[in-house]
């Protein structure tokens, strides 16, 4: 790192500081002065039909979480949420990345379409989700009564259990891909010595899988199962969108609740007490993150 | 165009990568920076070409000063060890970059481009671009690059060392060629000892910063200034034997457990007691028939055949090696044992402590 | 001796092969069948059984939607005017869809360019903090961001503008483009820029000769993951935008569930043309994302 850059000291550093001046700019105005008001806005009451009430009340937003059933309940659902999803999207986005690793006849085309749900946008997903799993016309209803596999509708999205997991399954069915994509870049890494190695050592397909290939994807899984954690527990569209958090509130996570907290009851404060707790279980997330991806190692060298 | 460099200094963080090195290019020679990697000869061509800053001293171009000047104005041209060759533009426009920014019209830059295509026989490849060269094809392409502008100066990082072997013998001859022909001031930079002896007309041996020896080809080989040069210079490396100075009837002998050796031609120089290192080449050394000629005795440890030569690995005992050149027809076997004869004349003696050569009387 | 070898190379592709068929079908469907029900006249969407391949393919879903046709739905044998509905504005907000997503990924990818040479190329304090800076930033979730930026927009009086989407967006764009394009430009070969200087171009001509040109695939597919990012979003819309005439696709075909009655086939294919401008990215974006994602967001 260091030999690439010694020969740029010499000549106009005003380049380089002058490239920088649109990025520091933008970034002090759009992300790091939304993150420092959100903060300070978590000690302020603020409704912003009236915002000449805004006052100082200091710790009072958390302590009103902290006493609202509405919160915890929220917590536990998101947790339950993420939980499932993560694991299903990493089981899932394994195996299809060894799927799409071998070499076979159009193993382009499959790669295209099982990756193409991660750009799909989520109001479209939430509305093909309606459809499909509406109880009286939607398609998967009448598949499973045809099929008998039920024998009475299921009520998809207005029972609370149910809408948790068509919430669950339209989280895997969006993000899978993105672990896919993760860990079929690795796999394409390893180097094929590795299995020649073992193949001559005399390891089995099953072996190989289990001393070659988990090994050396350990590492993107750490990572990928991190970012992932911290991505789903804070999403907000892909429940907002297909639940509105409801049946009542038995899908709401910490983003629709802080949404609601702003937008229905009009308490910006609250909401922004409960983006602050986000943040701070998120910071603890990518801690864990930069310690697992080693990042303290890099470019200690003059 | 003369290269001067005047006591440069260079640290990077706490690293001092260069230290006080002084050097003088002749103009119109091909010199070498020659030294194992990390030794700071690729800083010192960097320097050169306007590519990184000194942190003391003087880099001049003929009598002028140049330290402050830009790549763009120092009239030089460089070939990279990755030929950084512009990836998108054709081989054309890769040649006629340097000009075009230098805004010349653009038949002068068509015609130069020619001309110097016809000279690298690269005429062919003029529509292709980089990715679709061979790497011989690559190498070509910088090298025009840089001959495209006649430059003052030419500046080369190991532009062989991406080539396989065969074109490596190859173009070592072409670049010596182009030098002559070219009539610039050519810097070399390469950690392959072979290059540097053939193609140069003086080598800058480095190593840690320092430069150990500057002189012709001949000078280096011949005469190693200090020990390292002496382990650097020549293939099969010089055999190098740790001893002390004994005095046998006023004469001084290099004298160890396997070997004794009279040092006639060094009596002023060297005391009894001193501790010095005994360097001798493989092609020095000869294999004898008997015990009275010899200075060493051991035993064939392992023989190579290098073609028209056999390298001889004789043990002498102590876990000492030496390495003995001898034809290819001569009989020797593994585990014979065998008599090494040193020629006192043929030797390198170095002092052990500063690891300088015994210089033998001018 | 029957070995998992053996049974690998006879069958193993064979079952590969099938279980990827079955994976991509059940991937695929719900695409699928958006796409069925679009192409469907009204009577054929509730039709017993339902049909995967329409049996009467109509495209009166999308000319309704294009051409901004008034709807009538059929009520106890008479017409009804539902009044302004969704599908009249439909070629409005894509507009306004495409608007907003062009305008701040060009902004994010301009910014992050120039920052991300500036970072590569040359030393100063805090080069090496920005790029995780960036990274973090792309982890903070966009409901902390919406709030303080849609104040904001309050305080400039550009609520309800697309100006105020355009650069909210930046904000949710530009750590991740930041990020990438900075992993990209250091796996950029320094070389090529330092036989340029030595060629004898300026800085800027360096800059616009060899490093834009080579960073192109790295700016191709930061841009299509800065504009999938805005295209996509809904947060942002909802909570910038008020009157029918600003708002983006996605907050508009929301509001094809309000009122009573759901006109599913042009539901459908509101969803299959907000999602087509996107699968032609993904084509673009199919040959860099392996690649990208491996430099990008996972190291390694």
């Amino acid at each position: 790192m260091a030999r690439r850059l010694r020969g740029f000291t010499l000549s106009d550093q005003a380049v380089g500081v002058l490239f920088m001046v649109p990025f520091v700019l933008t970034a002090l105005f759009f992300m790091v002065y939304p993150i420092v008001e959100a903060v300070r806005m978590a000690f302020f009451s603020y409704n912003p039909l009236r915002p000449d009430l805004s006052a100082f009340v200091g710790l009072s937003n958390f302590s009103y979480i902290f006493d609202d059933q509405l919160f915890w309940t929220s917590f536990w659902q998101a947790t339950v949420w993420t939980s499932f999803s993560i694991v299903f999207q990493t089981l899932f986005g394994v195996a299809i990345a060894l799927l799409l690793h071998q070499a076979l006849p159009g193993i382009a085309i499959f790669r295209g379409l099982l990756l193409f749900p991660y750009i799909v946008p989520t109001v479209v997903i939430a509305l093909i989700w309606r459809w499909i799993f509406n109880p009286e016309i939607g398609i998967v209803n009448y598949a499973l009564l045809a099929g008998g596999v039920i024998s009475e509708r299921i009520y998809w999205l207005s029972t609370p259990e149910m809408a948790m997991a068509s919430t669950i399954m339209l989280n895997v069915w969006k993000y899978t891909p993105f672990v896919v994509i993760c860990v079929l870049a690795r796999l394409q890494s390893v180097p094929l010595e590795l299995y020649d190695a073992a193949k001559v050592d005399g390891a089995g397909v099953v072996r190989r899988f289990i001393d070659v290939t988990l090994p050396q994807l350990r590492e993107v899984l750490i990572v990928v199962v991190v970012f992932r954690t911290i991505w789903t527990f804070n999403k907000f569209e892909e429940i907002y969108l297909l639940t509105k958090g409801g049946p009542g509130t038995s899908t709401f996570n910490l983003a629709v609740y802080a949404f609601e907290q702003s937008i229905a009851n009009l308490k910006l404060g609250v909401g922004a007490a409960t983006g602050v707790i986000m943040m701070i279980m998120l910071s603890i997330g990518s801690v864990i993150y930069l310690r697992s991806a080693g990042f303290a190692r890099e470019e200690t060298h003059g | 165009m003369e290269v001067s460099l005047e006591a440069i200094n260079k640290s990077f963080g706490s690293v001092r990568v260069l230290k006080d090195v002084s050097l003088h290019f002749p103009s119109r020679k091909f010199v070498t920076l020659l030294g194992p990697s990390g030794c700071g000869k690729t800083t010192l061509l960097r320097m050169i070409a306007g590519l990184e800053t000194v942190d003391s001293g003087l880099i001049r171009f003929g009598d002028k000063v140049v330290n402050q000047l830009a790549p763009r104005d120092r009239n030089i041209a460089m070939v990279f060890q990755s030929y950084a060759l512009y990836p998108q533009m054709s081989v054309r426009q890769n040649l006629a970059y340097g000009l075009r920014v230098r805004g010349t019209p653009k038949a002068a830059r068509a015609e130069a481009v020619e001309r110097v295509a016809r000279i690298l026989e690269i005429e062919n490849l003029l529509e292709r671009r980089p990715a679709q060269l061979s790497g011989g094809q690559r190498q070509r392409v910088a090298l025009g690059r840089a001959m495209v502008r006649k430059p003052d100066i030419f500046l080369m990082d190991e532009p062989l060392s991406n080539l396989d072997a065969r074109l490596r013998i190859t173009m070592r001859a072409e670049l010596r060629r182009f030098h002559l022909d070219l009539g610039a001031t050519t810097v070399y930079v390469t950690h392959d000892q072979l290059e540097a002896m053939t193609m140069s007309d003086h080598v800058a041996v480095m190593n840690s910063g320092m430069v150990q020896q500057f002189g012709t080809p001949a000078e280096v080989y011949g005469r190693p200034a200090n020990l390292f040069v002496a382990g650097f210079i020549g293939s099969p490396p010089m055999n190098l034997m740790p001893g002390r100075i004994e005095a046998e009837n006023g004469v001084p002998v290099f004298a160890n457990e396997q070997s004794r050796v009279p040092l006639r031609h060094l009596t002023q120089r060297l005391q009894v007691g001193q501790h010095v290192v005994l360097g001798a080449r493989p092609q020095d050394l000869h294999l004898a028939s008997s015990t009275d000629e010899a200075s060493a005795h051991g035993r064939v440890w392992v023989v190579e055949l290098v073609g028209s030569e056999k390298l001889v690995d004789i043990d002498l005992g102590g876990k000492r090696r030496i390495a003995v050149q001898v034809r290819a027809d001569a009989h020797v076997r593994e585990d014979d044992p065998v008599h090494v004869r040193i020629d006192p004349a043929q030797v390198h003696v170095f002092d052990a402590s500063t690891e300088r050569r015994v210089f033998e009387a001018a | 001796m029957m070995s998992w070898d053996f049974l690998w190379r006879h069958t193993g592709r064979a079952v590969i092969f099938v279980t990827l068929c079955g994976l991509t079908f059940v991937v695929c469907f719900p695409l699928v069948w958006a796409l069925s029900t679009s192409l469907k006249p009204k009577t054929e969407i509730f039709a017993t059984p339902p049909t995967l391949i329409p049996k009467a393919p109509t495209f009166e879903n999308y000319a309704a939607l294009v051409t901004g046709r008034q709807q009538y739905f059929q009520s106890g044998g008479q017409q009804v005017d539902t009044g302004a509905t969704p599908a009249q504005f439909f070629t409005r907000w894509f507009l306004n869809s495409l608007v907003v997503t062009l305008g701040s990924t060009l902004i994010s990818i301009v910014v992050s360019t120039l920052a991300a040479y500036s970072l590569t190329r040359f030393r100063y304090w805090g080069r090496t903090f920005v790029p995780y800076f960036s990274l973090l930033g792309y982890m903070v979730p966009s409901i902390i961001f919406v709030f303080p930026l849609f104040l904001m927009m309050v305080r400039l009086e550009l609520t309800d503008t697309l100006l105020s989407l355009v650069l909210g967006y930046v904000s949710i764009t530009l750590p991740f483009c930041m990020w990438l394009m900075w992993a990209f430009m250091r796996s950029i070969p320094i070389e090529i820029e330092e036989a340029a200087l030595v060629d004898g171009a300026t800085r800027m001509q360096v800059f616009r000769d060899v490093v834009l040109p080579t960073a192109l695939p790295g700016i191709i597919a930061a841009a299509i993951f800065a504009m999938i990012v805005s295209w996509n979003d809904y947060l942002f819309g909802r909570v910038f935008l008020n009157s029918l005439d600003n708002l983006t696709l996605t907050v508009g075909v929301m509001l094809f569930f309000e009122g009573t009655h759901v006109d599913w086939g042009l539901l459908m294919a509101a969803c299959v043309l907000m999602t087509v401008p996107m699968a032609f990215l993904f084509m673009g974006l199919q040959r860099h994302l392996v690649a990208g994602f491996g430099a990008g967001a996972v190291k390694g």
